[in-house]
């Protein structure tokens, strides 16, 4: 029986069988030994389930767990159920990491005795080949040169100096399970919840400059290069963190930065989406998120960003030649 | 029941203890309570302490390993078991009759503290001591009135110490009023200040100097990198307290970060040269978030004051070369670099002039729709 280990490894794994061995080879190889690896199978169509199999029976600190398509979020919270790390660490079956990624976010929360730690990635680009930076997952000017390091600390927005997802950190078990913390149950946008009430309720957070994961972009079967399917997800995402920052009462405190981030993260959306729901979401986002999620009423002072607040208005108003949008913000606010 | 209970922190202060401790056995308030902690002390303090409480039964004596300014003071007010509570660092000392002039204030008007002016004391190596008396506001009317500072921010503006006066035992205990338990000594003072504001409802100043505070003690500066930010997390600390009851916060935040700026603008100056840059950027970063969430505003500060806050949020860098570094800076080159300034502001201020003036916006007008027409053509082509 091995002692407890450092870091429980949960990974989704849905119909991922091009990129599944690269992504277990590159965890089972970590330097960082005391590990346990559960991947969720989602019920997998394709030849994922017998690459599981394979690994399985080389490596015992593998365990396969199963069940029946249900999505990503669920199948987070049921890894989540059945670890018992120290750490937990959420990958996905496309990504690959430093061989050393584990032991050196490890020895960070370690030494900082941290409930989360973040580091550096960047995007690997199929196609071409080619690594891309991304200073956006860890905006190192806002944070604090001192400990402990809260979200009260950050001097930027507290929904934007990391990214709302879970691949590039590590957070405490015993935190998790303390604040209840779990995953949506949805198809995507499933760890954004997770994830900034983590970040919201931290006492200590600790970072990492060192590039230590790799995100695969451009393969076709990224949840994130189909997500027609799946287009309201990021509002439940911000409605329930809206609601959940209301009930630990710390919403009055956040409001300011959740409606900027709401903003933001409802237009990347918008921006994103192809083919014919995109009219669909601009119509939902004009007659009835944006005032559900806080952001209509406004003023223009309120929101961080200008450029977005004109995207806003127009969405609202509609194309009107500037002066005349220009005047009529004039006399809304 | 004592009728105060002083609390002594000591942290080696062997050079100075006995002159403390007289001061405080001999107040002409007898029915006290002293409380001497001493915080992991390395050098004679104990032996001092201990001739001390020999003939001295009031003194209560604690000796123990470091645990730091904050949890110290906790310990004391805990142990406390006096009306009022009086603190007094161990390098200081008080006028006699301190304690009796204030408890009788602090029982006539029913006061959750009451405070009093202080002196400001060096003595040189000759003997000769310099005396400066310090006002806790400029504005003699705010003295020897009852106040309610929690209902009245800008009474934040009195200078902070939580030494020159004694505070009623009841009223820490009621609202958990408690120094912040970071280790060493880290401006635990101010939060512990900051909360005596907040929540008093009687509070007094009196504008009779009682308490001497040395400024000669050449161990009390700043040398060490993890020192530099200890600042930040206390108002840190005292934002939290501030946020859980969003009412308070939404009275306070203007003059917590009047308070805030004063006290980091002092670490900047009190600091090794060598950090001073790094703290200033963060400082920047801190003030550049407090303004876009609108908790800093102008409205309490001074021109002065409020100039710095607009240098420093624009261009932290500049700040630094021009009004920090030239502290060790050649003299020649920071003549030159102001004369550049200032020809800069010139030519600035002449560009603005002519944007102005009316030749220029003609011009603008008559060359809008060719302008418009060109640009067009050009993205046509493309």
């Amino acid at each position: 029986m091995m002692d407890r280990p450092k870091v429980s490894v949960i990974v989704p794994v849905y119909n991922a069988q091009s990129h599944l061995r690269q992504c277990l080879d590159s965890i089972m190889g970590q330097t960082l030994r005391e590990i346990e690896i559960l991947c969720v199978d989602d019920g997998s169509t394709d030849g994922s389930a017998q690459i599981l199999e394979e690994y399985k029976g080389c490596d015992p600190r593998l365990h396969v767990i199963m069940q029946e398509n249900i999505g990503a979020g669920a199948a987070r919270n049921r890894g989540l159920a059945e670890a018992s790390g120290e750490y937990l660490s959420f990958l996905d079956a496309d990504d690959f990491f430093e061989p050393d990624m584990l032991e050196c976010a490890y020895e960070r929360a370690v030494s900082g005795n941290a409930q989360i730690v973040v580091f550096r990635s960047d995007q690997y680009h199929t196609e071409e080949g080619v690594f891309r930076d991304m200073p956006w997952t860890l905006r190192s000017h806002a944070l604090a040169p001192y400990r402990p390091m809260d979200c009260r600390t950050f001097t930027d927005n507290v929904f934007k100096v990391f990214v709302g997802w879970a691949w590039d950190k590590l957070f405490e078990r015993e935190f998790v399970l303390k604040h209840g913390l779990g995953f949506q149950e949805q198809r995507t946008s499933n760890d954004l919840l997770f994830v900034f009430l983590a970040i919201v309720l931290a006492e200590r957070i600790e970072t990492e400059e060192r590039v230590l994961a790799h995100q695969r972009r451009g393969t076709s079967s990224s949840l994130s290069n189909t997500r027609d399917k799946s287009w309201q997800c990021f509002y439940e995402a911000l409605k329930a963190l809206r609601e959940n920052l209301i009930r630990l009462g710390r919403y009055q405190e956040l409001e300011q930065d959740y409606i900027n981030y709401a903003l933001h993260f409802s237009l990347w959306n918008l921006d994103t989406l192809q083919g014919e729901k995109k009219k669909e979401l601009r119509r939902m986002l004009k007659k009835h998120w944006f005032r559900e999620l806080g952001i209509a009423g406004k003023r223009e002072d309120y929101f961080y960003n200008k450029k977005e607040y004109r995207q806003y208005w127009e969405i609202v108003r509609g194309r009107l030649p500037r002066i005349i949008s220009k005047c009529s913000r004039g006399i809304v606010d | 029941m004592a009728k105060v209970s002083v609390i002594i922190p000591v942290y080696n202060a062997e050079r100075y203890l006995a002159e403390c401790l007289d001061s405080i056995t001999g107040q002409t308030l007898k029915d006290i309570e002293i409380i001497c902690i001493s915080d992991g002390s390395t050098d004679r303090s104990y032996d001092i302490l201990q001739k001390y409480q020999e003939q001295d039964s009031r003194i209560l004596l604690i000796w123990r390993e470091n645990r730091g300014y904050g949890y110290t003071m906790n310990e004391g007010i805990a142990r406390a078991s006096g009306e009022y509570i009086g603190i007094v660092e161990a390098d200081d000392y008080a006028a006699l009759n301190m304690y009796e002039e204030l408890y009788q204030k602090a029982k006539e008007y029913d006061l959750d503290f009451v405070k009093a002016d202080f002196y400001r004391f060096k003595r040189a190596q000759s003997g000769s001591m310099e005396l400066a008396c310090n006002h806790l506001s400029p504005d003699p009317s705010d003295y020897n009135k009852v106040f309610n500072p929690g209902e009245n921010p800008e009474t934040l503006r009195y200078i902070m110490n939580t030494w020159s006066g004694i505070y009623k035992r009841s009223f820490l205990e009621k609202y958990h009023i408690q120094h912040n338990e970071t280790p060493g000594a880290s401006f635990q003072d101010n939060g512990f200040w900051f909360q005596t504001f907040i929540y008093g409802k009687r509070g007094m100043i009196v504008d009779q100097p009682y308490y001497r505070n040395r400024r000669d003690n050449p161990d009390s500066s700043v040398k060490s990198k993890e020192k530099v930010y200890c600042i930040n997390a206390e108002y840190d600390y005292i934002r939290g307290i501030l946020l859980k009851d969003p009412a308070l916060w939404e009275r306070f935040r203007h003059m917590y970060w009047f308070k805030k700026y004063h006290n980091y603008m002092g670490t900047l100056w009190r600091i090794d040269e060598k950090y001073r840059e790094e703290y200033l950027m963060r400082f920047s970063e801190e003030l550049k978030r407090g303004i876009a969430l609108g908790d800093l505003v102008r409205e309490p500060f001074s021109c002065n004051a409020w100039n710095n806050i607009r240098s420093i949020t624009e261009d932290p860098k500049k700040y630094y070369l021009t009004r920090v570094y030239p502290a060790g800076m050649n003299q020649k080159v920071f003549e030159q670099m102001q004369a550049l300034e200032t020809e800069n502001r010139k030519l600035k201020e002449e560009i603005a002039s002519i944007r102005r003036s009316k030749t220029f916006r003609l011009g603008k007008i008559l060359l809008f729709l060719p302008g418009r027409l060109k640009r067009m053509l050009r993205r046509r082509k493309r």
